[in-house]
């Protein structure tokens, strides 16, 4: 993990979500100027709306390419573990601020902040997991 | 090599899940419980503050131990070809609710949309693993 870019699996890994995520952010910006800008509603605002999420779904599936062409067995599971402790975080967080939200009057968690919660558990367990297996 | 399927007709027989079964079943049934018995205090006694926000906890802590409860699962599954059937559908889940809630959120951002229920994200996520499971379940038959 510390020099993956060695690694040519992990390597396409790391460029092809880098390119997913600056598409994202061009989608995130322009999709967000169109919307001040020219107020769209009907089909057109639906469909502008999802376009930033095709770049998010580029990136998952990068994720789960990545997984396939994974040749070190270590790597994958590795790669596996993390990622199941980011779901576990994310049901853990959902769960509790879901029913916070339905008892209590709390800030509405949108549900985009998913994926984000999702990145930031896996980037908490991945020094844990480091530190297990060195 | 013998050809491996998936032991899902006599899952008992499996000590792992045996034993996974038997955490899950009382857990789901303490959610329902608690769920209930917040709802009717709440609705009854209408309490405030610290007494409301931690009522308001109390569902998720059985959901929170849904999820221990898998992981150990997984960490006990000395079968390593059913636990990588079950990390292989729960990745799929965990694919499909990213994309769900993806979509929704931007939606809920920029069209009149109804605002998605973060406790969804749970029940969701089993629904996509199931639909997974079965497909991969098929695939190894």
């Amino acid at each position: 993990m510390g020099c993956s870019l060695k690694n040519p699996a992990a390597r396409r890994f790391v460029y092809r979500s880098l390119t997913a995520n600056a598409v994202y952010i061009v989608l995130i910006v322009s999709t967000a100027l169109y919307f001040h800008r020219f107020h769209p509603h009907g089909p057109l605002a639906y469909l502008l709306a999802v376009l930033p999420a095709i770049a998010i779904f580029a990136v998952i599936v990068s994720l789960g390419v990545y997984l396939v062409e994974e040749k070190d067995e270590f790597q994958r599971n590795l790669m596996v573990e993390l990622l199941l402790w980011g779901l576990g975080g994310v049901l853990v967080i959902t769960s509790a601020w879901g029913s916070l939200e339905t008892f209590v009057h709390i800030p509405h968690l949108m549900p985009t902040m998913t994926y984000s919660l999702f990145w930031i558990f896996v980037g908490i367990s991945w020094p844990f997991l480091l530190r297990k297996y060195r | 090599m013998k050809e491996r399927k998936p032991n899902m007709g006599c899952l008992q027989k499996n000590p792992a899940i045996r034993r996974y079964l038997w955490r899950f079943i009382p857990t789901m049934v303490a959610y329902v419980v608690v769920l209930l018995f917040v709802e009717w205090f709440v609705h009854r006694y209408h309490p405030a503050g610290a007494l409301l926000d931690g009522m308001a906890v109390l569902p998720a802590i059985p959901l929170i131990g849904v999820i221990a409860i898998v992981g150990m699962y997984l960490a006990e599954e000395k079968d390593e070809f059913l636990r990588n059937l079950q990390i292989q559908s729960m990745l799929w889940g965990l694919g499909a609710i990213m994309a769900l809630t993806t979509v929704w959120g931007f939606l809920q951002i920029f069209t009149p949309i109804h605002r998605f229920q973060p406790f969804m994200t749970f029940p969701l996520f089993w629904c996509f693993q199931g639909i997974a499971a079965g497909v991969l379940q098929r695939r190894y038959r």
